[in-house]
């Protein structure tokens, strides 16, 4: 087999990131914002979309700088290596709980909406296996997946939110601002860590075509994402009005259940296959950027191979919980909040460590 | 570890090393090698103990006496394979009636093609090629006159790859006329044929083609190690060829494209492509090949922007429902029955109420006559041809739902995807969608529409990773080229300017500048 560790270029990058951020609307984010912010929930996405242009700023600047280097090297090279590996490694951990946290709610997700019958086991592990087939085949694949897949994924999200549209009524908004303006803006900065995916995006900054490639993907898709995470949130609230949605764990699912095409009553099954398909791309790449960590970390060269073992921990680890819905609900809202100064701070002291060795001005 | 384990296993080894009571041919080859005398008789001797003339039928030795030189000559050559009317007039006439003395062969010979060979067995060769060998007593050299005449059959149209608007003509099993069909329709010296000998015993020839100032020369050189890496006895055509030098020999889907209509393969050759053609194969392989190369088929671009666009997404439409359509109703009516309209369940619960087996049995029942039907006719002698469409039709469609056996829903299920997957034109393709096609019968009848896309996806992460002569399968889609997208659907024909990207071809513009040499193509962004 003929292994590639080719570069990816702007299309594929953008692909990844859209569908790993954007399928955020289809779990349970969108109901960590209602709860804080009712009905004005749809501006949170663009609030935190807003805010996240600064440490995405620090962190492109840093990026162009060193050309071809990804977020492992450049930590090491600023912080030195003690420190370095440190905050790495706790980047590595935060990022495993975040696949558990994630791959264990949409297993439940998988379970309680579609097959209810079916041992979680079953659906974890082949969600797993596959995310595991699909990070091992490298980054160019799932990139490749990801672009190859893109439009028919969009294509069936602007079916649904046509049709919720459709059915909804606009003036469930009002109040415009919910809870109130200071509220709003406070729980969109403090649940900024939405994004911090785009932290761990820098990994792979080396492995874009250019550096440029991944300054303009970054911005991109943060525009992409954010528009689209903003109007799915209004689209849960003109349809459920905020009391109901507020109850909803999973609103995307309860929409698509909810909504119906003409002679079709049921069409949540329509949109099941492409929301799973976004869902492997997004759980490839984060077992691969997981494993790119690892790798890094413990010096494995091969690192390809530690995916599968990887991914058969992550089952364990998210099989631990045996009420998902409500105990990974309570457990990611506080994890969220304390990602967010990181997601926040880690970039600009990238920035500053990088302006104090000097390399800034060159 | 992992290959030990198989070697292991499958004892590939000991195989390989293991004795066997062979004959000792070293000294047939030392003969073979040694340089002809300038003896006639020695060497004809030479030449009918290798033959075994008289036993071997064919092979003639006529001697005769060249006039003007007082000299006993003979001509060896094998009469079912060459031209003894051309022979009699160009070679033996004028040799046998010359009166003039100080003449060289080359002189009196009227053949246009003569050349001098030393070695017993460069002369083998030829002679085995067709050839006429000319042996003159006291000369120690050869003389081999090109007079060779297989037998085959004319220009036929092409069979499987049927087109309605353009050219019918098809290659057939003589490499000289294909590379006369392809030459007629690229006129440019840059045009190479190359040929190179691949089998060490039948001696078989394959040509090489390609556009000199095109061709990526690293790729070229690719092809041809891979062609002479092969270490075989005999390749008889080009479907062997292919086994030899494809990248991955258990997989499922093509890595090389092979086509009947010289026009295809020609328009790939201006693009930048390689062509192998061999002696017996009415085809030709075309190298890198992508999976857009397996999906279009030359009509496309015959047709019109619009009607050519129409027929891509026809055929887009009967892969899907190939690959999709029996594995989705399993996975439907068996886990998300939910989803059809109250009026279609009902319907299709009353017509399986009375079927004895579960939905998925019913399937592969049908999914597998419809396989034995197929095999079956393209097996079956012409004159009782019909005979199997009845029954088939008959047994398999109605009485089979009569008997209570399938229900006729599932009947058109199975019917719509086989009728769908004649769409695909490509033999490689075509088997493999099929064959996958099975594949997601069975996950959907598991885990329904969950296992139906994780299949789905797997096998797309798959396809995605595979590369032809270091081409990724689906470029220029995915990872980008510059190139004339032409994938799903085709740009109007003006459009395409551009060479496939993934090629490095060295001129990447179709349009009429002259390159300046600078690096294109290649740039991805």
């Amino acid at each position: 087999m003929e292994k590639s560790r080719g570069k990816i270029g702007i299309r594929e990058f953008v692909a990844v990131v859209i569908l790993t951020i954007g399928t955020k609307m289809a779990d349970d984010t969108p109901a960590i914002l209602f709860e804080q912010m009712e009905n004005a929930a749809w501006m949170g996405p663009l609030l935190i979309g807003a805010l996240s242009i600064i440490p995405l700023y620090f962190l492109t600047n840093v990026f162009t700088k060193y050309k071809g280097k990804n977020l492992f090297e450049v930590t090491l090279y600023l912080l030195g290596k003690p420190v370095g590996y440190c905050v790495l490694f706790f980047l590595w951990v935060i990022g495993g709980i975040a696949i558990t946290i994630d791959s264990s709610i949409y297993t439940d997700i998988i379970g309680t909406m579609y097959f209810n019958k079916t041992p979680t086991l079953v659906l974890y592990a082949i969600l797993m296996g596959i995310c595991a087939y699909g990070a091992k085949k490298g980054l160019e694949q799932v990139g490749s997946f990801a672009w190859s897949v893109l439009f028919w994924i969009k294509v069936s999200l602007f079916l649904a939110l046509f049709l919720t549209f459709r059915q909804g009524n606009m003036d469930f908004i009002y109040p415009f601002f919910g809870p109130g303006k200071w509220e709003v803006l406070k729980s969109s900065a403090s649940n900024l860590s939405i994004f911090a995916d785009f932290l761990f995006l820098s990994l792979i900054a080396g492995f874009t075509a250019s550096p440029a490639v991944f300054k303009k993907g970054i911005w991109i898709s943060l525009v992409i994402v954010t528009i689209e995470l903003s109007i799915s949130l209004l689209s849960f609230v003109v349809l459920f009005d905020y009391e109901p949605v507020k109850m909803l764990n999973y609103p995307f699912h309860e929409t698509i259940r909810y909504i119906n095409l003409e002679f079709l009553p049921n069409i949540e099954t329509l949109f099941f296959p492409f929301w799973l398909v976004a869902l492997f791309i997004r759980f490839s790449f984060y077992l691969y950027l997981n494993a790119l960590l690892f790798g890094g970390l413990f010096r494995v060269k091969d690192f390809e191979y530690l995916i599968p073992t990887l991914a058969t921990l992550f089952v364990f680890l998210g099989m631990i919980p045996e009420t998902p819905t409500f105990s990974i609900f309570d457990f990611r809202e506080p994890f969220l909040k304390m990602i967010t100064p990181i997601f926040f701070l880690f970039p600009c002291l990238l920035w500053v460590m990088s302006k104090a060795k000097g390399d800034m001005k060159t | 570890m992992r290959q030990s384990i198989f070697q292991k296993l499958f004892h590939n080894e000991k195989y390989k090393n293991q004795q066997f009571s062979e004959k000792d041919s070293s000294e047939e080859i030392a003969v073979k090698k040694q340089t002809i005398s300038t003896n006639l008789n020695e060497n004809l001797e030479i030449f009918s103990k290798l033959y075994l003339i008289p036993q071997n039928n064919d092979v003639n030795i006529r001697r005769f006496l060249v006039q003007g030189w007082h000299k006993e000559a003979a001509l060896l050559f094998i009469n079912t394979i060459s031209d003894t009317n051309l022979l009699e007039e160009q070679v033996l006439k004028p040799l046998s009636k010359n009166e003039g003395t100080f003449q060289s062969v080359e002189d009196i010979v009227t053949a246009p093609g003569i050349k001098r060979v030393q070695v017993v067995e460069d002369v083998l060769i030829e002679i085995n090629r067709g050839n006429a060998a000319l042996f003159i007593e006291g000369d120690q050299q050869v003389y081999i006159t090109s007079v060779s005449n297989f037998q085959g059959r004319g220009i036929d149209k092409a069979e499987n790859e049927v087109v309605i608007k353009g050219p019918k003509e098809a290659f057939n099993e003589k490499a000289n006329t294909n590379i006369s069909l392809l030459r007629k329709k690229i006129k440019t010296e840059s045009l190479i044929v190359e040929s190179m000998t691949i089998s060490k015993r039948s001696k078989n020839e394959v040509y090489v083609l390609y556009i000199h100032d095109l061709v990526d020369h690293e790729l070229l050189n690719k092809v041809k190690e891979r062609v002479t890496k092969i270490n075989v006895d005999s390749i008889q055509n080009l479907s062997m060829l292919e086994q030899h030098i494809e990248e991955r020999t258990k997989s499922l889907f093509p890595t090389i494209l092979y086509t009947e209509r010289p026009d295809r393969a020609s328009s790939f050759l201006e693009d930048g492509y390689i062509i192998l053609l061999m002696e017996n194969s009415p085809g030709s392989l075309i190298m890198p090949a992508t999976f857009w190369s397996f999906f279009h088929t030359s009509e496309d671009h015959y047709l019109r922007f619009i009607f050519g666009n129409f027929t891509r997404a026809l055929r887009l439409l009967a892969l899907f429902i190939t690959l999709f359509s029996s594995a989705l109703y399993l996975s439907v009516t068996n886990f998300h029955a939910e989803m059809l309209p109250p009026d279609l369940l009902l319907a299709i619960s009353s017509t399986r109420e009375i079927v004895a087996f579960p939905a998925t049995i019913e399937i592969f029942l049908m999914e597998i006559a419809f396989e034995l039907i197929r095999e079956a006719g393209l097996r079956v002698p012409s004159p009782i041809g019909p005979t199997i469409g009845i029954v088939g039709a008959l047994i398999l469609g109605q009485a089979a739902v009569q008997a209570n056996v399938v229900s006729p829903m599932v009947v058109i299920i199975v019917a719509l995807g086989g009728l769908s997957s004649f769409a695909i034109g490509d033999i490689g393709m075509n088997f493999a969608v099929r064959l996958s096609r099975f594949f997601l019968i069975l996950c959907a009848s598991v885990f329904g529409l969950y296992g139906l896309t994780a299949m789905f996806s797997i096998g797309l992460f798959y396809l995605l990773s595979l590369r032809s002569f270091g081409v990724p399968y689906f470029a220029p889609m995915t990872p980008k080229y510059t190139s004339g997208n032409d994938t799903v659907f085709r740009s109007l024909v003006w459009n395409e300017i551009f060479r496939p990207g993934y090629l490095k071809p060295q001129d990447m513009k179709k349009t009429g500048d002259v390159s300046n040499g600078e690096k294109q193509g290649q740039n991805r962004n």
